[in-house]
C-alpha cells in the first residue's frame, strides 16, 4: 500500500516534469516578457506573517498540516 | 529567542538544504536574485472560537514583528518574534468543556514566545537557506532546524527546490500527566515551480514527514495515540493574472494522508483585485475535508465521555488501547470565507486588514462518516498588519 502511493507520487512527478519543463504552453517566456510574473502577487510566497498565522490556526484545529515546504516550529496548541 | 546555533548549522550545512518560514522568496521562480529592499513588518491576530452552548471557547491575541534585510547583494537575513496569549477552555472529550472552565474558575491562560532566524545565500542559478526556530510556553517547548536549496534552469522558467527540517519538542503538561515527554520530527519537501505563460505560473510540492514520540493530548480524557506519525502531502498551486482588469487569482489544492488513517483535501481560492489609489481587495474561500483517525472514538449520547465503555474495559481487565475522543480527529468538512483589504501609503508603507470566518461541521465531510454527536465548531479571525520597505 505504502509502495503504491510512493510509486504513484513518482509517476505524477515525472509526468508533471515532462509536461511542464518541456515546451510549456506555447513558446518559453523570455526574460523581457516577465513583467507580469515579477509582480509580488504572482509569487507563491504571499504575505509571510498572514500565512504563518493561518497555518498555525488550521494545524491547531484540523488534523492535516504542511504541504508548501519545510520550516516553522510546533506548539502545544489546543 | 534563541539565535542560530552554530553547532547545529554545522551539522546541517553539509547537506545543502535550506528553508525559511519568514523568508519572502523561497517560492519565486526568480528567487536567485537577492532582494533589493528590506522589509520590517508587524502583524496582530485576534482569534476567537465558539460552539453552541459555550459562546466563547478559545481566544488568542498574537503579536509578531519581522525583519528581512538584504546583505551585500548576495545574502539576506530574516528574523521574526511572536508573542501570543491564549485564554479560554478546551474540551475534555469531544465537545464537552468542564463547567468550572466555562465559569472562569480555572480557565486556560497561556503565554507563548517564539522566534525564528534564517539566512540565505544567493548564487547565479539558485539559492541556499538555513533556518532555526524556537517556541516556548509553560507546558511545551519546540525547537526546529531547516535547510533548503533551490536551483533554476538557464531561462529561469523552471525552479526546483529541495528542503529538509528537524523538530524536537518537549512536553510537560500542567496537569502532570505528561512529564518530560519528547517528540522528534524529520521532514522533507520537494517542489517544482514552472512558468507557463506571461500570466501563468504553477507549482507542485511533495512533502513527507516522520515523527516519533509523544502525540497524546494530555488534557483530554483517556487520550492515547500511537508513538509515531508519518504523513505525505501533495500540493499544487496556480497563479493567473488577468491583464485586462489587473486582477490575480490564486488557486490551490492539497492532499494529505497520514499513518493515523487521516486523509484530507484542501481547496483554496483567492482573488486579488487592484483598485485605484493603491488599494487591493482580496476575497478568499477555503474548503477543507478530512476523514477520521483510525482510533477516533465517537460520541455516544447515552454515555458521555464513554465512561461506561471505559469502566467495562477496566472491569474486564482489557487494556484501553490506542484511542482518542478529540473532535479534531473526527471526520468533518470546514469552510472559510475571508476578505483582505490592503493600502499602500507613501510608497514604502502597506497597511492591511483581514477578516475570516471558519465553520466546521461533521456533516460537511466529502467522504461522509462524520460524528453526528458533535456540535458545530466556529471561529473568526482578524489580522491587522503594517509593513515598511527600506
Amino acid at each position: 500500500m505504502k509502495k503504491n502511493v510512493l510509486l504513484k507520487s513518482v509517476y505524477a512527478l515525472l509526468l508533471m516534469m515532462l509536461a511542464l519543463s518541456g515546451c510549456s504552453i506555447g513558446p518559453a517566456v523570455q526574460p523581457w516578457e516577465k513583467e507580469t510574473l515579477a509582480r509580488p502577487e504572482m509569487t507563491f510566497e504571499g504575505d509571510p506573517l498572514d500565512n504563518k498565522y493561518t497555518e498555525h490556526i488550521y494545524s491547531s484545529k484540523e488534523a492535516a498540516s504542511g504541504g508548501s515546504g519545510v520550516g516553522g516550529g510546533g506548539c502545544g496548541c489546543n | 529567542m534563541k539565535s542560530l546555533q552554530t553547532k547545529k548549522t554545522h551539522v546541517l550545512g553539509a547537506a545543502l538544504f535550506a528553508a525559511a518560514m519568514a523568508l519572502p522568496l523561497s517560492d519565486a521562480a526568480f528567487a536567485e536574485a537577492a532582494p533589493e529592499r528590506g522589509i520590517v513588518a508587524f502583524k496582530y491576530l485576534n482569534y476567537q472560537d465558539s460552539q453552541p452552548v459555550y459562546t466563547d471557547r478559545i481566544g488568542v491575541n498574537a503579536y509578531t514583528v519581522s525583519v528581512m534585510a538584504p546583505i551585500a547583494g548576495k545574502w539576506s537575513i530574516s528574523t521574526s518574534y511572536t508573542y501570543d496569549s491564549v485564554t479560554g477552555a478546551s474540551p475534555y472529550y469531544h465537545d464537552f468543556v468542564e463547567p468550572e472552565m466555562i465559569s472562569g474558575a480555572s480557565p486556560i491562560r497561556e503565554q507563548r514566545y517564539a522566534g525564528d532566524l534564517s539566512l540565505t545565500r544567493y548564487l547565479p542559478q539558485g539559492s541556499v537557506t538555513v533556518g532555526s526556530s524556537y517556541s516556548e510556553e509553560n507546558d511545551y517547548i519546540s525547537r526546529g532546524y531547516s535547510a533548503q536549496v533551490s536551483i533554476s534552469t538557464e531561462d529561469k522558467n523552471t525552479t526546483f527546490t529541495l528542503g529538509g527540517s528537524y523538530n524536537t519538542d518537549t512536553i510537560n503538561s500542567s496537569n502532570s500527566i505528561a512529564h518530560d515527554r519528547e517528540k522528534r520530527t524529520v521532514a522533507g519537501a520537494f517542489g517544482i515551480t514552472q512558468v507557463l505563460t506571461k500570466q501563468d505560473i504553477v507549482q507542485l510540492n511533495l512533502g513527507y514527514s516522520k515523527g516519533r514520540g509523544y502525540f497524546d493530548d494530555p488534557y483530554k480524557s483517556n487520550d492515547l495515540r500511537p508513538d509515531r506519525r508519518e504523513s505525505k502531502t501533495v500540493m499544487t498551486r496556480w497563479n493567473h493574472h488577468f491583464d485586462a482588469i489587473d486582477g490575480t487569482s490564486h488557486l490551490s489544492y492539497r492532499y494529505y494522508t497520514d499513518s493515523f488513517g487521516i486523509k484530507a483535501h484542501t481547496f483554496g481560492l483567492e482573488y486579488l483585485q487592484s483598485l485605484p489609489h493603491d488599494w487591493t481587495v482580496t476575497p478568499s474561500v477555503r474548503f477543507y475535508s478530512q476523514t477520521a483517525a483510525d482510533f477516533y472514538l465517537p460520541v455516544d449520547p447515552e454515555d458521555p465521555g464513554r465512561e461506561n465503555y471505559f469502566f467495562d474495559l477496566f472491569m474486564a481487565g482489557t487494556p484501553f488501547g490506542i484511542l482518542s475522543m478529540d473532535q479534531r480527529l473526527s471526520s468533518f468538512g470546514a469552510l472559510t470565507l475571508g476578505i483582505k483589504i490592503e493600502k499602500r501609503i507613501a510608497k514604502d508603507w502597506i497597511v492591511d486588514l483581514k477578516f475570516e470566518n471558519y465553520e466546521q461541521r461533521a456533516g460537511w465531510s466529502m467522504t461522509g462518516g462524520g460524528d453526528p454527536g458533535l456540535k458545530p465548531f466556529s471561529a473568526s479571525f482578524v489580522q491587522f498588519g503594517l509593513s515598511r520597505e527600506f
